[in-house]
């Protein structure tokens, strides 16, 4: 080809997939990660129920379109970010190329993602799929947290483009806190937290079910997901914003309007309190976790005093929001101050203990919102995958195919012991 | 999916979620995308004179030039018509969408947007059948580069209209898969009755395209020559041929673990 | 079976289980180093000759012993381009995974599709006539295996043709 055609960037995740061709602002496809697959109920293992004498294996659907097919198995080829059934993942990527993205693999440059402390099995296993199976002449696999943070470039200037920061990646089940040092992950101060949009939404929820009554039960999580994504915001102090509330509810509650989907009559809903009270529960998770208590703040500064003390400092400078639940408004005003505060706080401490003697240079905490805050990951490798240097990086399938034949000297080592 | 789909899905989703939007009401973002598809096709999706409700899809074909001599542009703008706009630099064709005021039909617009390439194809497939139904023997065989170094011939008889494809597989392995692929192809034909023959050859070009460039080497494996006979053409309609040889190729199908 | 199969087999029989008579033997130039002689190959003394067993040109089996390691190479029929092919990748996919097979070896010796090395450590751990009765049985399966395959490339060929046919 004289021309290059563009590379292919997928980034699949627990819960959707974002696929699409590098250069463009936003994946071409969000689907979930889901495939629905013929199995047939005879006994036997896995993969003796899934060989077949036709042409079965190619009748499957990935994405929605798997939740609406009739007669076929739902499954979900990832669990936790990490590739649990290797054989559905192949026709998971089949589809995506050639259905979904119609790239001839043999034509496109790809770049994958991979969580943080992902296995290099694994990784050799993806290798294997898109070199063998899909014969792609490059490939690429970037860690998920690396382009988020390189995502929020476009927000900076160009001496401030960094690869070294903490990423804030919020989706639906799980929120990570990931501190970064030039572009290497520190696997070992790595934080999760259990909560994330999903808990948001049950929380509201739960809010809704105490007081409103017109909203039809089986509809009941939608509306509550509709509301947390049009109207929640997050507040600086709770305290006065129930007393704004109180003062002015005409202009603070928010009506919501939904049709029931059965009898197709509109309801509405008085939207007040769970406006800053859902997303509050990053920052007072007990209101909906019993057993998880500590505020995003607290685990952000936790992380990042357990990091080696020469990042420190900038990783304070660079703290990156990631995900679809990092959108709220004010979110990271409010994080940014809350951090601030347990540093100053920390600073004073060592100052006074000193005596008075030694003056601590203060620290910038600076957290980064953009524009690509929802599909940073996606966004970061398309615009990785868009730059020259990228076809320089890339593993090449004659890299590939050469390295499987260094594996010589493991051969003594290994059967030595 | 058995079978490849002929449309673009990237190219309707997003025109599918501009209308949408723009029916709602809502105020449409800027957009601009490039997309690729099978042959090394590239769409690409913009705002006209950074207004954001006229939206132009662009489709780029190395081998344009080549269709237009079988009437692409006729067709197209018997397809398409008032869609058509002044295609935009270093594209071939270029249609516009305008948010402003929707048609009824908007569906089916964005239905025909996706078929873009399958009805640049289609044009020469067309005109060969006419060809073919007049009985007019005398017309030059069309050659399409489809892809750099892929050749595909078309050409009417009074009693059928041939197809030629030529593939070409970079990797060895590939070449004796699809030998397999292609043999098994010209055999299953006694499963239908209605497809169409297809025969192939390996190595050599068939009798069909002897004194033609035809590029022969070790690697381009089979020239695979179609053909459409009178009885069975109105069931054959001119089918995208990247579908039938992603199918073939089997490169998706075969496991060799 | 066929009638050349089994007496081929039952040489790589013998001469395995003869063969495989290790015993722990620590580097004699490198110290407290424990290396497979065989493969690193320092000091002659060490190294017995080397037997082929072959059952035709194309089909044989290479045995290399040492004081500490056993070196079992097989070169499998391919009768045709898609025989080679398929015996090419699933040699591949397995010693990609040449971990989970222990005794296999990352890589073929030169002339041969698949090797297997074992060592003293392998053959006090495992049973020697299992050890044996794996490699022999390996031999008898990969021949089946590779014409199975074989068989479901056509047929999938087949189908494959037939489902698109069908659309006219």
């Amino acid at each position: 080809m004289n021309s290059r055609l563009p590379a292919c960037v997928i980034d699949v995740g627990t819960g959707y997939t974002k696929l699409g061709f590098a250069a463009n602002k936003e994946p071409q496809f969000i689907i979930p990660s889901a495939i629905g697959i013929k199995e047939t109920a005879k006994v036997g293992d896995q993969s003796s129920r899934r060989l077949c004498k036709g042409v079965e294996d190619l009748d499957f659907y990935i994405g929605d379109e798997a939740f609406e097919a009739t007669g076929y198995a739902v499954k979900y080829p990832v669990r936790h970010g990490l590739v649990e059934d290797w054989d559905l993942m192949e026709r998971f990527l089949e589809q995506c190329i050639f259905k979904y993205l119609r790239a001839e693999p043999e034509d496109h440059y790809f770049l994958l993602t991979e969580p943080p402390l992902n296995t290099p099995e694994n990784r050799e296993y993806t290798a294997e799929i898109m070199f063998e199976s899909f014969n792609v002449p490059g490939l690429y696999i970037a860690v998920q947290a690396v382009l988020a943070l390189a995502a929020s470039w476009v927000s900076r200037s160009l001496e401030e483009r960094t690869l070294t920061g903490i990423v804030i990646d919020s989706g639906d089940g799980v929120t990570h806190v990931i501190p970064v040092a030039e572009g290497y992950v520190i696997g070992s101060c790595i934080k999760h937290i259990p909560i994330a949009g999903r808990n948001i939404t049950y929380f509201i929820q739960s809010l809704l079910r105490e007081r409103e009554i017109g909203i039809p039960p089986e509809q009941s999580l939608e509306t509550a997901k509709a509301i947390k994504e049009r109207y929640c915001y997050i507040c600086p102090d709770i305290a006065k914003e129930f007393a704004k509330y109180d003062a002015d509810p005409a202009k603070c509650i928010k009506k919501y309007e939904g049709m029931n989907s059965v009898t197709k009559q509109p309801f509405t809903v008085d939207v007040g309190y769970e406006r800053f009270l859902g997303p509050e529960i990053f920052f007072h998770p007990e209101f909906s976790n019993p057993d998880f208590t500590i505020p995003l703040s607290e685990i952000v500064d936790d992380v990042i005093q357990n990091c080696p003390i020469d990042v420190r400092r900038p990783l304070y400078n660079n703290i990156v929001l990631s995900g679809g639940s990092t959108m709220f408004k004010d979110f990271d005003r409010r994080l940014q101050r809350d951090l601030k505060r347990t540093v100053d706080a920390r600073l004073k401490l060592s100052e006074s203990l000193g005596g008075g003697r030694i003056k601590p240079k203060p620290i910038n905490v600076n957290v980064v919102t953009h524009h690509m805050q929802r599909y940073a990951v996606w966004f970061g490798g398309s615009m990785l995958a868009s730059t020259p240097e990228f076809y320089q990086v890339c593993h090449t399938k004659a890299a590939y195919e050469d390295q499987q034949h260094g594996f010589i000297s493991n051969i003594v080592r290994t059967s030595s012991k | 999916m058995i079978l490849l789909e002929i449309n673009n899905r990237v190219v309707e989703e997003t025109l599918t979620v501009k209308y949408r939007n723009a029916q709602a009401g809502g105020k449409s973002e800027y957009i601009d995308v490039t997309v690729a598809d099978f042959d090394g096709v590239l769409f690409h999706i913009s705002n006209i004179n950074q207004n954001k409700s006229k939206i132009r899809v662009s489709i780029s074909l190395k081998f344009y030039k080549e269709l237009q001599q079988h009437g692409a542009d006729e067709l197209l703008k018997r397809e398409y018509g008032d869609l058509l706009i002044p295609t935009e630099d270093g594209y071939n064709v270029s249609v516009l969408v305008d948010l402003e005021n929707i048609p009824e039909n908007w569906p089916e617009i964005v239905k025909k947007i996706g078929l873009l390439k399958r009805n640049c194809f289609a044009s020469v497939f067309e005109k060969y059948f006419d060809f073919q139904e007049k009985g007019d023997e005398g017309q030059k065989r069309a050659v399409i580069h489809y892809r750099n170094d892929e050749t595909m011939y078309v050409e009417a008889k009074a009693d059928r209209v041939t197809v030629v494809f030529s593939t070409r597989f970079r990797d060895e392995d590939d070449v004796v898969i699809g030998k397999v692929f292609m043999q098994e192809l010209k055999e299953g034909l006694r499963a239908s009755h209605t497809a169409p023959p297809v025969l192939f050859s390996h190595r050599e070009p068939p009798r069909e395209l002897q004194n033609t460039d035809a590029k022969v080497d070790n690697n381009t494996l089979p020239a695979l020559p179609y053909q459409v006979l009178q009885g069975v053409h109105t069931q054959a309609r001119p089918e995208n041929k990247s579908t039938d040889k992603k199918t073939i190729t089997g490169r998706t199908f075969i496991r060799k673990d | 079976m066929s009638a050349t199969l089994r007496p081929y087999l039952n040489a790589v029989r013998h001469t395995l289980s003869a063969a495989m008579c290790l015993e722990n033997f620590s580097s004699q130039v490198v110290e407290r180093h424990n290396k497979p002689e065989v493969e690193v190959r320092t000091s002659k003394e060490l190294l017995l000759t080397p037997v082929i067993i072959s059952r035709n040109d194309k089909e044989k089996v290479l045995i290399e012993t040492s004081i500490n390691s056993i070196r079992v190479s097989i070169a499998v029929k391919q009768a045709d381009e898609i025989e080679k092919i398929l015996c090419k990748k699933f040699m591949r996919f397995m010693m990609m995974r040449a971990e989970n097979f222990i005794v296999l070896r990352r890589k073929p010796i030169d002339g041969y599709d698949i090797s297997f090395l074992i060592t003293n450590f392998h053959t006090e751990q495992m049973y020697k006539h299992k050890l044996v009765d794996f490699v022999i049985h390996f031999m008898e399966e990969i021949d089946k295996e590779i014409s199975e395959m074989k068989l479901a490339v056509n047929a999938r060929a087949r189908i494959v043709a037939e489902e698109f046919l069908k659309r006219f």
